[in-house]
């Protein structure tokens, strides 16, 4: 798997520092760093199914909500337990992916995106219409069982779920099956020509991203407390998700990781001095700006100039 | 690399956002900041906050606000209410949140137990939940009536106007699909026909996204009733823009929030005529009494932007605002052991011409009002049976005319105009 | 019956009329345009800015708007899509970041609520039990007149046809000394111009909100899904088969539910038939 001393050196410094956080920063902060911190799970599961593979979705939320919405209708429905409902949320999201797999095995690139997208109206519409009694309809739903209290224990919450996902993700991608999710998305019909079966690669991805994003959205609701379809499957949200992941560098682990940071620090350091609409102006309009100097992202720009300065000195 | 580098630019940046200056009272809003709904009760409070600072303040300090910005959408709402708590930790919370905003920081409130009072969020889930669960919600107050009391009182409208001025016998009920819908929807089903012997004919619900009623009219127009009653509080520039656009041959009330403002004319273009909404109180076209009248002409000299004239949750922001401080005197402070019996002991009471006209108080957490047959603590304390000399009612009901002017039609305490069908409907 | 057929026939054409930029820019640069509903947006906004708040005459708004929306084509085209340089992906999100800016740029413009625009043409008819707006009946009309006008300019004029050649094999088109950039130009630039007058009657049907793109985004996806690509008369079918399973959907079983059939055919036809129903037999 090519690990390394330093591979660990690095992992045990940043999660010191992580787990270190709350002695070092405000209340406050650290509520920012929850949210970092699942968009961070969310950036990672979009990147395993998407960044690596090529298959750009536009419908994650439509996996995230069906996680979330699944253990929120049982713990307040049915009184389900916590410990309970979210595995039984990550399956149900494992079992929605396998829709996506279908249009997958026909179609690519950009009408696979539509045909995610679609798929997230739909259930957008659904979550509203079908059994509102169950979802909560258009108001959705409040007073759903929290799982922590608190800036400091939600943020060891985050922190922990975010770091266990980064790091199996980070070891799975190094594995071959990783290498050879890469491959798909550079060429389809090489990864074909090898004798690997496609199809149970892009399972294999697609159920992995659909285990993160129900994983996140579960955990995501039972940290909100509350539920909404239309703050959930919402333009707006796959836009911060894509982009998280792409502006920190796409088919990286730590790329998502930075890129939802980045994302949600500025949003919210914005938000003393410009609180209003100015906010999503400035923000998108930076997005843009570095998403189109570098498409691949901060990652890239970090080690180029990396690169650059490597001479003289070693790691 | 990354990590440290980002991590280094992040310590400085908190070190900026770390202001923890408590020599004054903080006061955070939260909501919307472009729409009229947030802005009239931010303008309330900021109002109400300049006055008090003149006066000397609060427990001798100055009032500071801090605003939070929600977007109308439910996870900025949740950050929102986060930033106040934590960030800013502020001392008491005004909102003018909408409804789903509200759900969502509501189990935030819940946790950080900060005084906070929403002035625009009308769901009578949130008046339930403080019955059932007082410990955790009591530093909520909510001074709007609940929408069960504004439809209970809508029920009188139907019976008093539609059915005996009128003559209307049956309805149509064009309702957009949300639990709003659904909750008025079922209220009005079953309380007009027994009530005001008006009968329902049908229940058309629309999704809250559908931009081409022409099919739905039609449907409504089939149906044979007298006329309809729409519930919309999403988008409802919409479907009452296409009323009259399309000319429906038949009338047509209820709730349409987009009615509520004075911008309503402009906004769609004069394609308002005829319409007409519930409306809570102080609303368009109420005659106001001397001291509210002093606050409207205040607003108007100190903002030339939209909205020119405050919805009814800028007052309720510079009176709820006004209360929450005069009980914190009280109290020597915001803790709630304290405050929270202060706060509910609040109550103004404002005459017109002798008699009762608005009224900022509270519901006894015990006492049960009496045609709906239910508490309702931490509410205004409304009144909805004539001759309304309890509270202020619930609601009025408000018309558009074809002119742009707009006039309260019902109860007839209140009102300044006549309820009329638009020109081109034939009786 | 007669009521669902015109009111049929009014949404479809407005619908086509949405589609028809987006169908272009699909068609030809294989590019998904995600800020294609942003002209919409601009489109409205611009027309709302001119003609009811600032009293000027109508044609004159439609026409800023137009000019406003062509303009902002060429820019895309030129500042985004051209740097980018043929990466789908990097094309499909820059565009979603930039109609997210556009969007916050409206609210700080215009504020939040939602405005409603005057009608084009005060008035209504009626006719067997349906009502038809003059405005709706206009714009059905200017869909049919601009949807015939680019059916013949795309096959038979020489520019048309260098369009087709572009959208059909790029680099041979190139080979045969078409200037594939001024191409681009041109199709950017009508886009843009027909997403912005198609804004106008969207808005003059509906209301302006700063979230208006994501309707008509999901309209022209639904129409080019199930069309094909490369095919205006496809496009027009279409946009009367969702047109009218809106109205019956409405009218007859239940409107709450009247987006979801549209999303399911566009699930249902990409995985039974990808190209589209009249789409070329490639992709």
């Amino acid at each position: 798997m090519g690990l390394r001393w330093y591979h660990f050196a690095m992992w045990a410094g940043f999660i010191a520092l992580m787990y270190a956080m709350p002695e070092l920063v405000s209340k406050g902060t650290l509520r920012t760093f929850i949210f970092a911190n699942f968009l961070a799970v969310f950036a990672i599961s979009w990147d395993v199914l998407s960044g690596r593979t090529g298959y750009i979705s536009f419908g994650h939320p439509f996996l995230i909500g069906i996680g979330a919405y699944t253990t929120a209708i049982l713990t307040k429905r049915f009184d389900v337990a916590i410990e309970i409902s979210i595995p039984i949320a990550v399956v149900v999201t494992m079992i929605a992916s396998t829709l996506f797999i279908l249009p997958a095995l026909r179609i690519r690139g950009s009408y696979f995106a539509l045909v995610t997208l679609a798929f997230m109206e739909l259930i957008y519409q659904l979550v509203q219409v079908i059994r509102p009694d169950l979802t909560g309809g258009t108001r959705g739903m409040s007073g759903i069982q929290t799982l922590t209290r608190g800036a400091v224990n939600g943020y060891y919450m985050s922190l922990s779920l975010m770091l266990a996902v980064a790091i199996s993700m980070w070891l799975l991608m190094r594995t071959r099956v990783g290498t050879a999710l890469s491959a798909i998305g550079m060429s389809e019909d090489s990864v074909l020509g090898s004798g690997l079966s496609t199809t149970r690669l892009k399972l294999f991805a697609f159920l992995t991203g659909a285990f993160v994003a129900g994983l996140g959205g579960a955990f995501y609701v039972h940290y909100l407390g509350s539920i909404a379809p239309r703050a959930l499957f919402d333009i707006n949200f796959v836009f911060t998700i894509i982009v998280a992941a792409l502006i920190g560098g796409s088919s990286t682990i730590i790329g998502p990781m930075v890129g939802a940071f980045f994302l949600t620090y500025l949003l919210e350091y914005l938000r003393p001095y410009l609180p209003g609409a100015e906010r999503y102006f400035i923000y998108g309009g930076i997005a843009l700006l570095l998403y189109m100097y570098q498409p691949k992202g901060i990652y890239h720009i970090v080690m180029q100039a990396w690169e650059r300065f490597k001479p003289g000195k070693s790691a | 690399m990354t990590i440290l580098r980002n991590s280094a630019a992040l310590l400085g940046a908190m070190a900026l956002m770390a202001t923890a200056a408590s020599a004054e009272i903080k006061v955070g809003f939260i909501g919307s900041l472009s729409s009229d709904t947030g802005l009239s009760t931010l303008r309330g409070a900021e109002m109400a906050i300049d006055e008090l600072n003149a006066k000397g303040g609060v427990l001798g300090q100055q009032i500071v606000l801090v605003k939070a910005d929600t977007g109308e959408d439910v996870t900025e709402g949740v950050k929102a209410y986060e930033f106040l708590a934590e960030t800013e930790e502020v001392d008491f919370i005004i909102s003018g949140s909408i409804d789903d905003v509200s759900l969502g920081w509501l189990p935030r409130m819940q946790e950080f137990q900060i005084p906070t009072l929403d002035t625009w969020t009308s769901y009578v889930g949130i008046i339930d939940m403080i019955v059932d669960d007082y410990d955790s919600m009591r530093p909520y107050f909510m001074n709007i009536a609940s929408d069960e009391a504004l439809a209970t009182l809508y029920i009188d409208f139907g019976k008093d106007v539609l059915k005996e001025k009128m003559g209307w016998d049956s309805v149509v009920i064009l309702a957009e699909d949300t639990a709003f819908g659904g909750a008025i929807t079922g209220l009005v089903t079953e309380a007009l026909a027994p009530n005001a012997g008006i009968d329902v004919t049908e229940i058309i619900s629309f999704d809250i996204t559908t931009n081409d009623f022409a099919p739905i009219f039609a449907k409504a127009e089939a149906s044979g009733a007298d006329f309809i009653y729409l519930v919309s509080s999403v988008n409802s520039q919409v479907v009452s823009s296409q009323y009259v656009k399309l000319q429906v041959p038949m009338g047509m009330t209820g709730v349409n929030v987009a009615a509520l403002g004075h911008e309503f004319w402009e906004d769609t273009g004069g394609a308002g005529g005829g319409i007409s909404t519930l409306s809570p109180v102080p609303s368009l076209g109420f005659a106001l009494d001397p001291v509210n009248a002093e606050f409207l002409a205040q607003y108007q000299a100190r903002y030339d932007t939209r909205p020119s004239i405050p919805h009814f949750n800028g007052y309720n922001a510079y009176h709820g605002l006004k209360q929450a401080m005069a009980a914190a005197e009280e109290a020597g402070g915001f803790e709630l052991d304290a405050w929270v019996p202060a706060m509910e002991k609040q109550d103004d009471i404002f005459k017109k011409d002798g008699e009762m006209w608005l009224r900022w108080g509270w519901w006894g957490n015990d006492e049960i009002e009496p045609r709906t047959g239910r508490a309702y603590p931490h509410n205004i304390r409304f009144d909805i049976t004539e001759p309304y000399d309890e509270g202020a009612p619930s609601m009025v009901v408000i018309q558009w005319y074809e002119d742009g002017t707009n006039a309260v039609v019902y109860p007839d305490k209140f009102k300044t105009g006549e309820f009329v069908l638009p020109s081109w409907v034939k009786k | 019956m007669t009521q669902i057929i015109i009111q049929g026939l009014l949404l479809s054409g407005l619908y086509a009329l949405i589609a028809m930029g987006f169908t272009l820019i699909f068609s030809i640069g294989r590019v998904l345009n995600l800020a294609y509903g942003a002209y919409l947006l601009i489109g409205g906004y611009v027309y709302f800015y001119f003609a009811q708040m600032m009293g000027m005459p109508k044609l004159v708004g439609v026409l800023l708007a137009v000019i406003v929306g062509a303009a902002m084509g060429l820019a895309k085209y030129r500042m985004i899509v051209k740097p980018l340089k043929g990466d789908h992906v990097a094309i499909e999100i820059s565009t979603l970041i930039l109609a997210i800016v556009l969007q916050s740029g409206v609210i700080l413009a215009f504020g939040d609520s939602s405005k409603i625009l005057l009608p084009i043409i005060p008035g209504v008819e009626r006719l067997a039990g349906a009502t038809i707006p003059y405005s709706n009946l206009l714009a059905a009309i200017v869909s049919w007149a601009i949807l015939i006008s680019l059916y013949f300019f795309v096959n038979k004029t020489h520019t048309g046809r260098a369009m087709q050649a572009v959208s059909m094999d790029a680099k041979g088109a190139a080979i045969s000394g078409i200037d594939s950039d001024r191409i681009n130009m041109i199709t950017w630039g009508i886009s843009g111009a027909l997403g912005a007058l198609a804004g106008v009657f969207f808005a003059s049907y509906t209301q302006l909100t700063p979230s208006m793109w994501v309707a008509p985004l999901i309209i022209s996806v639904a129409i080019v899904i199930v069309g094909g690509i490369g095919s205006i008369i496809g496009t027009l079918i279409v946009a009367h088969i969702i047109g009218f399973m809106e109205i019956i959907v409405t009218a007859m079983i239940a409107p709450e539910l009247r987006g979801v059939f549209t999303m399911v055919l566009i699930i249902g036809v990409l995985v039974i038939r990808p190209q589209g129903l009249f789409g070329r037999e490639e992709l």
